[in-house]
């Protein structure tokens, strides 16, 4: 292919940048599940016809196809099993702000039956991380923690809350606990 | 084999629900969803399990979430896993699939659904990105702008004046007190509608339908299970939809072919209609689509108040055919013809055609 046929295809490129704004406040259960979260209370709905613990809730059981309400709420700990993990190596693409490999793991606190994606997790080496391994939220201090990043959107992480989950030394879940609560 | 072919072509409305229109509905598209899905199997009388086939009806573009569609089915219970589709379009899309998915003639019951928050968007911004890239996206051109375009258009050709657009919007929300699901009604003069100022010349504000989030759904069921599940079906007599050329400069927009074609593939032969329910976004598309129908004076035209009224994209064209549905099996008519649009300025129309037995 010549230059001048390269340069010829260029001239055919036309640029359409395209900014679109959506604004929208938290749905009414996430709206709940932050005021408490803010507090440092993990709280979820409980679906009262299978008894799945949804956290953050959804204000529906999926499985079941009901409504759930605020009659509904249920607190878990902040205690839970590693169920799922990567270990990210960055590139610098464009928004990338990490530079050192992080993890993005998937948390299922005990009493819930769906785990908190993306959270880091501590208190380790990265070459010892494992699904089964105990964990304990370590949390921001009150005046530091924030609702940014929680959005209806389902991908925002609990970051701006909720430092880390940290090892906690104790023995390994057993995989039969977790297996069928790993997404 | 004739009979075969009768009963997969018997296909008839047999439940169905909508939520109310609002502004701004707090919840999500899919807890919208939820109520009203679970609301139209009651109102049919079937398990979920009975649902043979399920089609959605949205778009991404409206919540800006990536996806969303995905989400949405849950509304439908998608464990164990069942058999659906979707299409980027208003639900009456939706209705379309399932009900050729029906005429397979190897299930009988099939749901189909739309749903829509605009809310989170800003509409002019959103659907200036469904004209073509080249000269009409880079413009913004919005909805309501095209919409004046149109409007002066119909004025030029002498097929309607500003008095004809305020009469349509006074009928539209006089007729929207009694429908509990809309989001504008009232009594209003239309003199005094006229004296507003302009929104966009010739459209005043009242020409251009409200902001809308709501959902809507129905339960399709064939044949003797029809019969079965509903004391009066709302049989689907002929559907057909019809597309023009995408770039309004390309067509005559004071009309609508693609209209004109749709009902007469429907089965609309000129006869009687006790109810007619128009997907008029703007107040003088009620008039282009009456013309191409083909309907005269006095034919009762958006007894719900239509679009004006209320504007829920991606239900607003289901609901037609639900408020129209909703009439024959409460028997307060027993012809009904309904109709949807998408695209800009009435680029595809679809057009539902029900009876009573």
């Amino acid at each position: 292919m010549s230059d001048q046929t390269q340069t010829e295809k260029e001239n055919l490129v036309m640029e359409h940048l395209v900014s679109l704004t959506y604004r929208e406040r938290l749905t009414p259960n996430l709206n709940r599940f932050v005021d408490e979260l803010l507090e440092g209370r993990l709280v979820g709905h409980k679906c009262p016809s299978c008894g799945r613990v949804y956290l953050p809730s959804k204000g529906y059981c999926p499985m079941c196809v009901v409504a759930t309400s605020a009659e509904d709420e249920v607190e878990v700990p902040d205690t839970g099993t590693v169920t799922g993990f990567t270990i990210v190596t960055p590139v610098a693409y464009y928004g990338q702000q990490e530079t050192e490999p992080f993890v993005f793991a998937s948390v299922l606190l005990d009493g819930a039956d769906t785990p908190l994606n993306g959270q880091d997790v501590t208190g380790l080496p990265h070459d010892q991380l494992r699904t089964g391994l105990r964990v304990k939220a370590k949390w921001k201090p009150k005046d530091q923690r924030s609702a940014e990043g929680i959005s209806n959107r389902g991908w925002g992480s609990m970051g701006t809350v909720v430092d880390s989950f940290e090892a906690t030394g104790e023995p390994d879940a057993s995989e039969e606990l977790f297996k069928d609560h790993i997404f | 084999m004739a009979a075969n072919d009768r009963g997969a072509t018997d296909i008839a409305i047999v439940g169905f629900a909508q939520s109310q229109s609002v502004r701004d509905a707090a919840p999500s598209e899919v807890q919208l969803l939820v109520p009203v899905v679970a609301d139209a199997i009651t109102a049919a009388g079937i398990e979920r399990s009975d649902i043979g086939f399920t089609c959605a009806g949205s778009c991404d573009y409206l919540t800006g979430g990536p996806f969303a569609f995905v989400s949405n089915l849950e509304a439908a219970g998608a464990w164990p896993p069942i058999s659906e589709s979707h299409v980027e379009a208003d639900g009456a899309w939706a209705m379309y699939e399932a009900w050729m998915r029906l005429q397979e003639g190897d299930i009988d019951v099939a749901l189909a659904f739309g749903s829509g928050k605009s809310s989170p968007s800003n509409p002019a911004e959103v659907w200036a990105q469904q004209l073509d890239p080249y000269y009409l996206a880079p413009l913004g051109v919005d909805p309501v702008s095209l919409a004046g375009i149109q409007a002066q258009a119909l004025i030029d050709a002498g097929k309607a004046t500003e008095r004809d657009f305020a009469t349509v919007v006074a009928d539209s929300r006089r007729n929207a007190k009694s429908n509990p699901n809309a989001q504008l009604s009232g009594d209003y003069d239309v003199d005094a509608l006229l004296a507003e100022p302009y929104y966009r010349r010739p459209l005043r504000k009242h020409d251009v339908p409200p902001i809308s989030d709501a959902a809507v759904a129905v339960i399709m069921a064939r044949g003797d299970k029809a019969r079965e599940l509903c004391e009066r079906p709302a049989w689907i007599r002929g559907m057909d939809h019809r597309i023009e050329a995408h770039q309004p400069g390309l067509r005559d927009i004071t009309s609508s072919a693609s209209t004109t074609l749709a009902a007469r593939k429907a089965g609309y032969d000129g006869g009687p209609l006790d109810v007619v329910e128009l997907s008029s976004t703007f107040s003088p598309q009620e008039i282009i689509l009456k013309n191409a129908i083909g309907l005269g004076a006095g034919v009762n035209v958006n007894p719900s108040g239509g679009p004006l009224a209320a504007n829920p994209i991606m239900a607003v064209g289901l609901i037609r055919i639900v408020e129209a549905a909703s009439r024959i099996i409460d028997g307060t008519a027993n012809r009904a013809l309904a109709h949807a649009t998408s695209g800009p300025l009435l680029q595809q129309n679809l057009v539902c055609l029900l009876e009573g037995e």
